[in-house]
């Protein structure tokens, strides 16, 4: 896939200054929630204010792993068609309309919804009756939970609808609209290279890449840094349970490929395990531990190298 | 021919090595088997079963809009149409490809006509085998969108394969989430094995896929992978497992053979059969062998 240059500049367009940093890995299970709640919990240490976005709308496990109950529930809702009888034609030009092919007409009845609808207006756009009006219909929640220092912006998919990039889009912009208030924005994505996982990336400054030292870890990293690439978005590596029996030169290599710096290893730690069992980050639970001195280690190296997004705007996309 | 489809809630639980653990071991015994990845975002079944590739397909599984500048008159109304932020520019249109829906309503705004849907090559199916496994994976470009619909395709193309080869049984790695791929991965299955591990966020996440299992309709059954990482977490999973009837069909105690198998390309069950996890294991095919029978 090759991009627009246009496309590019919009994706990294924002309206703020504070600073986005995302957490990424090609596959789930590879410790990326950790990762971020962790570096979340560092950040607070230093503290700074922090916004934690959990854009992994099919399983949001950020609050389990901070310990922070979701709250202030909001619906996020899409456009879906209602029907006015009365004022319909049965001339059937919605259902041609509509490509998702969720409109039907059984014999001798009436326009029903049947299938998925995203919202797209298509059927509301073409009816010459006006015999459409827009209903909504819920795909997902958001919800805003604070704790001292840190808020947590989650977006959860209703189980079993197709609808996760607007979830995604919306708490971004939930929390975007409030980036102001805070001197750091971190965003755990979905796992994967689809779109969701580029929906949850927009804007970010820097993007750490969350890998272990398997075949597949290597496999699944070189498909997570190809994207950063064409998203021409800078990255780095972190290398999660670097002490398994695997070939972290392989991790090493894709890095070096796609000139990644490795921005951290994390070993096989039973502390580490505590906390993600307590629901408190290590680097809360045991801030003496070595796996936390590695978070607040990342988490001085990342505000020193953003301090603000301003003063990066003149070097425009790298 | 049965088909029983593996699920997770989410990724890192240990599913695609289940699945290439239990293809192994039903194999052996004699099952012809087929098997489905509809990770499509991630697919390494074959990584795990060390599969040789066989043959690809290129799939079009989505269809975007595209511009015809000689037309567009720069009027804008499609960037203000679209529900899903997908053409950006303010003296250009230009369609952001990667997100667009293919829902059309550019071009029904369009005054000038420029606007037009096509299909696009998005996907990808590969056919590998591993021994006298076929496998049929599906592989979504990197970038791209509906992975509901190329997990329909992937799903289509193994049965007509499995049907091919006789196989008894079809077995899917599923994807991860509870969204529109995992109801794709879903359909048409007479089983789901949902995959999970003592920790409070597995446990959310196995909530959840029950939840859009029990909605479809599919019995389900669950396996409790490193079942002695942490005891109180076990016991807070089996509780809710017993409280919900969806039946333990077995525990794998965590084994620091897999890893080690792993690393090197290679099933535990199959290069240390004595380990803890290869005991558990086996004893786990039996009940899914009993499944189909
Ligand atoms: S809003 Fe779009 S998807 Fe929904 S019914 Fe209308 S045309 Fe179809
Ligand atoms: S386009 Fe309007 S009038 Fe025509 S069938 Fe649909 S709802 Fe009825
Ligand atoms: S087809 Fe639909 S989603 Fe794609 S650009 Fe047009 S309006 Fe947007
Ligand atoms: S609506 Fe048609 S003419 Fe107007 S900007 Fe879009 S493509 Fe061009």
């Amino acid at each position: 896939m090759k991009l627009h240059p246009e496309i590019i500049k919009h994706f990294h367009s924002t309206t703020f200054t504070t600073p986005i940093i995302g957490v990424t890995g090609g596959k789930g299970g590879v410790g990326k929630s950790t990762v971020a709640v962790n570096l979340a919990a560092a950040f607070v240490a230093q503290g700074r204010r922090v916004a934690l976005i959990d854009a992994d709308v099919d399983a949001p496990n950020d609050s389990l792993l901070l310990g922070i109950p979701l709250e202030n529930p909001e619906p996020v809702t899409i456009m879906q068609p209602i029907f006015d009888l009365e004022k319909c034609t049965d001339c059937r030009k919605c259902v041609k309309a509509c490509q998702m092919n969720s409109l039907f007409r059984p014999q001798a009845k009436h326009i029903t919804l049947m299938g998925e609808c995203n919202g797209c207006e298509a059927c509301y756009l073409v009816c010459p009756a006006e015999a459409i009006n827009r209903g909504s219909h819920s795909v997902g929640t958001l919800y805003k939970s604070e704790q001292g220092k840190l808020t947590l912006y989650t977006g959860a998919l209703q189980p079993g609808l197709a609808e996760s990039a607007l979830v995604v889009n919306a708490v971004r912009d939930a929390a975007f609209a409030e980036a102001d208030q805070f001197d750091i924005i971190l965003v755990d994505t979905a796992p994967g290279t689809h779109c969701n996982v580029i929906s949850a990336l927009k804007g970010a400054d820097h993007v750490l890449a969350v890998t272990e030292p398997t075949p597949l870890g290597s496999h699944d990293l070189e498909l997570i840094l190809s994207l950063l690439e064409m998203f021409a978005m800078q990255r780095s590596v972190v290398i999660n349970r670097s002490d398994l029996p695997g070939k972290k030169e392989k991790v090493q290599q894709a890095a070096q490929a796609s000139s990644a710096p490795i921005a951290g290893e994390i070993k096989l730690d039973k502390d580490l395990l505590a906390g993600y069992l307590q629901g408190t980050p290590v680097v809360d639970l045991l801030p003496n531990s070595s796996a936390a001195k590695i978070f607040l280690k990342m988490a001085d190296h990342l505000t020193a190298t953003y301090p603000n997004r301003s003063k990066q705007a003149s070097q425009g996309v790298s | 021919m049965k088909e029983i489809v593996i699920l997770s809630g989410k990724g890192g639980v240990g599913k695609s090595s289940l699945t290439a653990a239990l293809a192994h071991l039903l194999t052996e015994k004699g099952t012809r088997l087929t098997l489905a990845d509809t990770d499509v975002d991630a697919p390494n079944l074959h990584i795990v079963l060390e599969a040789e590739f066989d043959r690809s397909t290129s799939v079009t599984a989505s269809d975007k809009a595209m511009i015809d500048y000689e037309k567009c008159s720069r009027c804008m109304r499609c960037v203000d149409a679209c529900a899903f932020e997908s053409i950006i520019g303010d003296k250009k249109p230009i369609i952001i490809s990667y997100s667009c829906e293919g829902c059309g309503v550019c071009a029904l705004v369009c005054p000038e006509e420029a606007v037009s849907i096509h299909p696009v090559e998005n996907g990808k199916i590969n056919f590998v085998t591993s021994g006298a496994v076929r496998v049929v994976a599906g592989e979504l470009g990197i970038g791209e969108s509906s992975s509901g619909r190329l997990v329909d395709i992937v799903k289509r193309e193994a049965r007509q394969e499995a049907s091919l080869s006789g196989s008894d049984l079809l077995l899917t790695d599923g994807p991860p989430g509870i969204g529109c791929p995992v109801i794709a991965a879903l359909k048409g299955s007479d089983y789901a094995i949902l995959v999970t591990e003592p920790t409070p966020s597995a446990l959310s996440d196995l909530q959840r896929i029950t939840e859009v299992v029990r909605g479809v309709g599919i019995p389900a059954g669950a396996v409790l992978n490193r079942s002695d990482m942490d005891q109180k977490s076990a016991s807070t999973t089996l509780d809710w497992l017993a409280r919900n009837d969806v039946p333990l069909l077995g525990t794998i105690p965590y084994d620091p053979y897999l890893p080690k198998a792993l690393a090197r390309g290679a099933l535990a069950v199959n290069m240390y059969p004595d380990a803890p996890s290869s005991l558990a294991l086996r004893n786990l095919h039996k009940m899914v062998e009993g499944l189909f029978d």
